[in-house]
């Protein structure tokens, strides 16, 4: 064998290997993401949980002692890492899609309560709900309305927002979006202070379906809308 | 549909590229060749130094020839003036007192007559040194190449070219540039793969030269057809990367992309004519299986890596306008601007793109790194080598673009 002829084929096995290695590092990193977002399971749960102790809570505690933002820090920023994951890994990855049925649970819940908290307690946060479509073609407004919407929540902290993808197989969510006579194939969807609306236009239209009184604080929080 | 899959087979390409580079590089020839020590043989030698309007350069060119550590009586030097319109001539005859210094006239025929010119006035000597007049040797540059020429087959022998006084980014650019190239020439030696003997300095044993007809305007790249034109003869070319040669290069974008423009037009018009028969012929081992073929793989691939960026810059720019449309800038700015408090491994961009493309520029630098090292030139290469890799990229798609539209409407370009 020649020397070129071996140095070609030692090349294409290096080659291979290299190539193999990034493969693998890539996978390794998407499955760390996974993992990570596996880790605040745990606090997913205790949050889960949390909320439902309020619940009970509410029938015999005075509203004072009822803490109105229920979402734990850690919990706060799944949102965004579960959309990054969904971006790496993929919508369908098992993983990532049962992190997102819990996460859409906990929404619902703290949702919920925040309801709850406002007939029982007078409390009037301002609450924007949001219905996403993954579906291509099914939502071409949506990058522009939930960037709109972080902007919102970032800007007016008072500001509470839950965000979901319509088409989650979830039994859960499908009675939530039944309850609230959201359409299908009408995407972006907006429940603002319970009133369903459809479609962005504009960031400034937007603004107007909120009351006033919420563009009255100005201190920045730091959480993304999918 | 991704297009970042176009760029795949060309990444592939340039990093099986460098790691039979690097194979090579490690093999017994290319090991044994950096241990080869200056020549103490003393065969005739003519330095032939064709010149045309280098009245800024030419006089550092011939003293540097006069510094060549060689035996006088045996070193011819031959100075031709291309019918230069400046004060080079008067110049190169105030070297006409040296004994072994030899200047000729002539109108102006193009560089290749200008050599031609030269190795005709030189016939005692056993090799002819071609130098441009705007390069200048090391002093122990001859020695280094002649040991080369101990191996009967080998017809020619390349330097170990860098930038003289490299200052302006542009500079220290092509000087890192030029570092790599004495690396590829040394490993690609190993396997005969060389393809073009540059013309700032290179050693031809005459009889071949004459044999194989003199040179010949070869596309405005007579330096690349003759060394084509000595593999096609079943000659072998050497390289000699202890053999230092410093020579300027083009200070100003403009006349890098004209300069690179030739060169790269150069290459394809000899490919596609007269050497056509010698791409993917297994009869040139390395040269036609792997160098050529890759030639134009990198043609093809800088333009189409060009092209790529260039679209996912403005779809990307656009998608990011429309999604932050109506939303205050200070707000857009604040969320592209890294927050290292919040920074997290988890929104790390790793791509498979990302992480081969790291692995080719890699590569390329410690090509770079291995060229400075193998060839003891005394360079600071940190700048060149960022520059390298932020700037090379930008510039280098035009002169393929141009060259590739050149040589597709027939376009021919004076040399300067």
């Amino acid at each position: 064998m020649s020397l070129f002829t071996r140095n070609a084929l030692i090349a294409l096995l290096i080659t291979v290997a290299i190539i193999g290695t990034v493969l693998y590092a890539v996978n390794f990193l998407n499955q760390q993401r996974v993992a990570e977002l596996r880790s605040i399971e745990d606090q997913l749960a205790t949050d889960t949980l949390s909320i439902e102790t309020q619940f009970a809570l509410l029938e015999e505690a005075p509203c004072e002692d009822i803490a109105a933002g229920t979402i734990s820090q850690e919990v706060g920023g799944v949102g965004d890492k579960l959309a990054y994951a969904e971006e790496r890994a993929g919508a369908n990855d098992p993983e990532v899609l049962r992190l997102k049925e819990r996460y859409t649970l906990l929404q619902i819940r703290d949702y919920l309560l925040t309801k709850r908290l406002s007939e029982t307690c007078g409390v009037k946060p301002v609450v924007a709900l949001y219905f996403y479509s993954n579906v291509p073609g099914e939502c071409e407004e949506c990058d522009r309305a939930g960037y709109a919407l972080s902007y919102l929540r970032q800007t007016y902290p008072a500001l509470r927002v839950y965000s979901f993808d319509y088409h989650l197989d979830l039994a859960a969510l499908r009675t939530f979006i039944s309850v609230l006579k959201v359409h299908d194939g009408e995407f972006p969807a907006f429940v603002i202070q319970g009133k369903p609306s459809y479609g962005f236009t504009s960031l400034e239209d937007l603004e107007k379906a909120f009351p006033k009184s919420l563009f009255a604080t100005t201190t920045r929080s730091t959480t993304k809308v999918r | 549909m991704n297009l970042e899959i176009l760029a795949y087979p060309f990444i592939f390409a340039a990093i099986y590229f460098e790691a039979f580079f690097l194979v090579t590089l490690l093999s017994a020839p290319a090991v044994a060749s950096r241990k080869r020590t200056a020549s103490t043989n003393t065969p005739m030698v003519a330095m032939i130094v064709p010149c045309y309007n280098e009245e800024q350069t030419v006089s550092g060119t011939a003293e540097s020839l006069l510094a060549l550590d060689y035996p006088k009586d045996k070193l011819r030097i031959v100075l031709v003036d291309d019918g230069s319109t400046d004060g080079t001539a008067s110049i190169m005859d105030s070297f006409a007192h040296h004994e072994n210094v030899t200047v000729i006239h002539q109108k102006n025929q193009g560089k290749h007559v200008a050599l031609n010119s030269g190795i005709a006035a030189v016939e005692e000597a056993e090799l002819i040194g071609c130098l441009d007049a705007d390069s200048f040797v090391d002093a122990g540059a001859l020695r280094e190449m002649i040991g080369g020429f101990d191996d009967g087959r080998v017809a020619a022998s390349t330097a170990a070219m860098s930038v003289h006084t490299p200052r302006t980014i542009l500079e220290r650019m092509q000087n890192a540039e030029y570092i790599m190239g004495i690396a590829c020439r040394h490993i690609l030696a190993a396997v005969n793969g060389i393809y073009v003997t540059p013309g700032p300095f290179s050693l031809y044993r005459r009889d071949v030269v004459v044999e194989l007809g003199g040179f010949r305007n070869g596309h405005n790249t007579e330096d690349m057809e003759m060394a084509l034109r000595i593999q096609k003869a079943g000659y072998a070319i050497e390289s000699a990367p202890l053999a230092r040669v410093f020579t300027k290069t083009p200070r100003t974008v403009p006349a890098l992309v004209k300069q690179r423009t030739r060169w790269t037009t150069g290459f394809l018009r000899n490919m596609l004519n007269e050497y056509r028969d010698m791409v993917g012929n297994p009869q040139y081992g390395a040269l036609g299986l792997l160098v050529l073929p890759l030639g134009f793989l990198a043609i093809l691939g800088g333009i189409m890596m060009f092209f790529l960026v260039i679209y996912q810059i403005i779809s990307q720019g656009i998608q990011m306008l429309m999604i932050t449309s109506g939303v205050p800038v200070a707000y857009t700015i604040s969320t592209l601007v890294p927050t290292f408090g919040n920074a997290s491994w988890f929104y790390l961009p790793v791509s498979i793109f990302a992480l081969l493309g790291f692995v080719a520029l890699a590569g390329s630098i410690l090509f770079m790194v291995v060229g400075k090292n193998i060839s003891k030139t005394p360079a600071q290469l940190s700048v060149g080598v960022i520059a390298y890799m932020l700037v090379y990229g930008l510039i280098a798609p035009f002169w393929l673009l141009f060259s590739v539209a050149d040589v597709a409407t027939d376009n021919r370009r004076a040399w300067k």
